[in-house]
């Protein structure tokens, strides 16, 4: 049992969970403390110590299915069911009697050599099998299984460490020296038919578990797979089902942020001493200075102004670009959104009292105010944004341009940039196209470039976070 | 003391709490291995509520610490009486000349002084802020931490020692033990996620939303007078609603409050108006409240065609699993 547990938790480190060796032992001792008989029971207890993040729990959940219940269960099933197959001939108890006053019988005049297993397939100690066939197992590897073609073959080599065709000829035997030794006929064919049925099922769940182990492994990866990919999956292909997985990681991220915000600005919070606060408060201790009050240093919070491509191209980055600031929403002083693709627009209000996922969605449908359905035009939207809301941006404030920079051709007037920049406190430019193909095609990423401060390929979400992480720190 | 599982539910439902065996078996092993337990789930399901039921059936007296932001050591664990200090120094100042009268030196006046430092760095001077309190009282406590992700999280820090070895080191005094070890709750409601070695200390529990059979049980204990055909319908239309996609979702407090409201309204069954009127007691937002009238007639009419009870059942497993992730994305 120790050893399962120990296993169950390796699989759930390798599915992702973070299990201490505190934790474990923690499980261990809250076994102790309750019945197993209840699986519900186990399960809570196994859960509650070992488990603890909520989103967590639905893994763990489907690893326990996968562990615990099936494998034994099948094991049961096989069994029962090669006992069963036998049930309309003999009465299995009776047998098994007569088979343990014949091995009396001859206990007397011979040493009864058995191995292990066919002990355990005797009497149908499904536990004792249970382990022989997880250490076999072990020994042969089969936690190196990748694919299905190797199913055959593993299930072999795992056959053949327990040495399963000795523990048959054993009991062949055996149950020769039992009709020697006096047997019916009758009886001790019957117990050469059911020693072949349980080797058969034996063999059956033997490659139950092999497929198990298949499953296990797959799952490992499966899970290994999507956590890493969705930081670092490009936000090019990106399915529905993904976007609602990267708005939770967005979520999260964003919150992380916070976190780490917050303890630095504590640190920063100890400035100069505060007299006048500090004599006030201390009247209480004849004006003793007993507690020192500081003054708090203030990291000035920036203004946002964010000018987004909509266009299809990058419709997924500004999504995700937008979700991030306004979750962050308390790290600035004000934000300002602007969205464009030829057209320029404001969607600021879009943002006042929606839901802000709906928002989102409405402000990468040109929030009312233009036609998405155009080609990109940048240099007519920075024009436009020269035009009329140049006033928006002092010094300090970071401008935000999200956008691929394929121009169609047209004229870039990179002066409207040159001059936001002036006044502003930063221009930062995400592009979601790698820097190599920056200035190829009708790509004019080259003639903004002199322009930015900062300008970063931003693909993924991984990407992403690294530039709002500079963003407000 | 607990003795089983099974005994946490009894003792519980006789406090008026129903519970389900996995909370059951959580708070019994919490006693068991005198180990933290950490409450997750969303607002008003009954965490909080949890750790009151508890400190009722085992007669510990609860003590609690509401958590916020800026909430620090001084008001959490202990202050030195400074004012008190003062006051001691004032009054003892003859003493004090005693004591100095023979000194030759300022050396040897000094080190008379600091002879003295213990009495005036000792446990008379502390004031006990709610985990010392926990900690030094002389019977069995309840320690309440209540939404202990409102709390910064350098509290966490002064948290870990409590939790793990249940005692609080004082500079000047030394290590205060804990003279019985108290039943710890937390409470998160999951603004922040805790720290690993926070979580590391406690056991988790998750409370969800209840399922159609448990609220209804909830609801015929919480309020008296319902009757059963429109505690049914009002069950299943508070299940229902939890699948549409709320800023806020109602949860069981919420179920008892609209119960009531529709008992002192003399309803004896739901129909669109009523509910129509009666919404803002159980949606806390304007934007909710309006997404789900234009979905009333679904709500209310589905429960009428009751003959696809599978599908409820099916589609009722789903939602649940997602509930919690819903829900931070909405923050």
């Amino acid at each position: 049992m120790q050893q399962k547990i120990v296993d169950f938790t390796n699989l759930l480190r390798k599915s992702g969970i973070r299990v201490s060796v505190a934790e474990s032992i923690d499980a261990f001792t809250a076994l102790d403390e309750l019945s197993l008989a209840d699986r519900g029971i186990f399960k809570d207890a196994l859960r509650t110590t070992m488990v603890k993040r909520s989103e967590d729990i639905a893994t763990f959940d489907q690893m326990f299915d996968l562990y615990w219940s099936a494998f034994y269960d099948g094991l049961r099933n096989s069994f029962d069911q090669a006992a069963g197959d036998m049930e309309g001939e003999f009465d299995l108890d009776q047998m098994m009697q007569a088979l343990q006053e014949g091995m009396q019988n001859m206990g007397g005049d011979q040493e009864l050599d058995l191995s292990e297993l066919a002990k355990a397939l005797l009497t149908q100690d499904l536990d004792k099998l249970e382990q022989l066939i997880r250490d076999a197992a072990e020994n042969a590897g089969v936690e190196r299984i990748e694919n299905m073609l190797q199913l055959g073959f593993f299930t072999r080599r795992t056959m053949e460490q327990m040495d399963a065709e000795g523990a048959g000829d054993q009991l062949r035997s055996l149950a020769q020296q039992l009709r020697e030794a006096g047997m019916g006929d009758a009886e001790a064919d019957a117990l050469l038919e059911l020693i072949d049925k349980f080797l058969e099922a034996l063999r059956k769940s033997v490659r139950n578990y092999t497929e198990r182990q298949l499953q296990q492994q797959n799952f490992d990866y499966m899970e290994k797979f999507r956590r890493e990919s969705l930081l670092e999956k490009s936000f090019y292909n990106l399915t529905e089902d993904e976007i609602k997985k990267m708005r939770e990681v967005v979520v999260r991220l964003a919150q992380r942020i916070k976190n780490v915000l917050s303890i630095r600005k504590r640190r920063l919070k100890k400035g100069k001493l505060d007299l006048h606060t500090m004599l006030r408060r201390n009247m209480a201790h004849g004006g003793v200075p007993f507690d020192l009050i500081f003054k708090q240093r203030r990291k000035d919070r920036p203004k946002l102004v964010i000018l987004c491509d909509v266009s299809s191209s990058v419709a997924n980055v500004s999504r995700f670009m937008l979700q991030f600031v306004y979750s962050l929403q308390e790290c600035f002083t004000k934000i300002r959104a602007f969205v464009f693709v030829s057209e320029l627009g404001e969607v600021t209000p879009v943002f006042k009292d929606k839901d802000i996922n709906d928002a989102i969605e409405k402000a990468l449908d040109g929030g009312d105010v233009i036609n998405v359905y155009t080609r990109s035009n940048f240099g007519f939207a920075f024009h436009h944004f020269w035009q009329n809301f140049l006033s928006s941006i002092d010094n300090k404030t970071t401008v935000l341009i999200l956008g691929d920079a394929r121009n169609n051709y047209n004229d870039p007037r990179a002066w409207c940039l040159r001059e936001i920049q002036n006044k502003a406190k930063d221009v930062v430019w995400l592009n979601p196209e790698s820097p190599s193909a920056w200035g190829f095609g009708d790509s004019v990423m080259d003639k903004y470039l002199p322009y930015t401060d900062v300008a970063e390929e931003c693909r993924n979400l991984k990407q992403l976070s690294r530039v709002v992480d500079r963003l407000v720190l | 003391m607990f003795d089983s599982p099974d005994e946490v539910i009894d003792q519980l439902e006789a406090q008026g709490y129903i519970c389900n065996k996995n909370i059951a078996t959580v708070v019994f092993l919490a006693e068991k291995l005198e180990k933290p337990v950490l409450v997750e789930g969303p607002a008003g399901v009954g965490k909080t509520e949890l750790a009151k039921v508890v400190s009722a059936a085992t007669g510990r007296p609860m003590i609690r610490l509401q958590c916020y932001e800026g909430l620090d050591e001084a008001k959490a664990l202990y202050e030195w009486e400074y004012s008190k200090q003062l006051l001691y120094t004032q009054i003892l100042k003859e003493k004090f000349a005693e004591t100095m009268a023979g000194a030759t030196t300022v050396k040897d006046a000094a080190d008379r002084v600091g002879q003295e430092d213990s009495v005036f760095f000792s446990e008379r001077f502390i004031v006990p802020r709610p985990l010392l309190r926990a900690i030094r009282a002389d019977e069995p406590t309840l320690l309440l931490i209540d939404e202990v992700d409102k709390s910064d999280p350098e509290f966490e820090a002064f948290l870990l020692e409590i939790l793990s070895d249940f005692q609080v080191t004082v500079p000047e005094v030394g290590t205060l033990e804990a003279v019985h070890k108290p039943l710890v709750f937390l409470t998160s409601n999951d603004a922040r996620e805790m720290s690993d070695a926070l979580k590391r200390r406690c056991l988790h529990l998750y409370i969800d939303f209840p399922n159609e059979e448990l609220e209804l049980r909830i609801l015929n204990k919480k309020v008296e007078g319902v009757e059963q055909r429109l505690a049914e319908e009002l069950v299943g239309v508070m299940q229902r609603l939890r699948k549409l996609d709320l800023k806020k979702t109602p949860s069981i407090s919420e179920t008892l409050d609209w119960a009531r409201a529709l008992l002192a309204l003399n309803a004896s069954e739901l129909d669109e108006d009523l509910v129509r009127d009666t919404l803002n007691v159980i949606l806390k937002y304007e934007g909710d409240i309006k997404k789900t009238q234009a979905e009333l007639g679904r709500l209310i009419t589905r429960k009428v065609e009751e003959g696809e009870e599978t599908q409820a059942g099916s589609d009722a497993k789903q939602p649940e699993k997602t509930k919690p992730a819903k829900k931070g994305v909405l923050h």
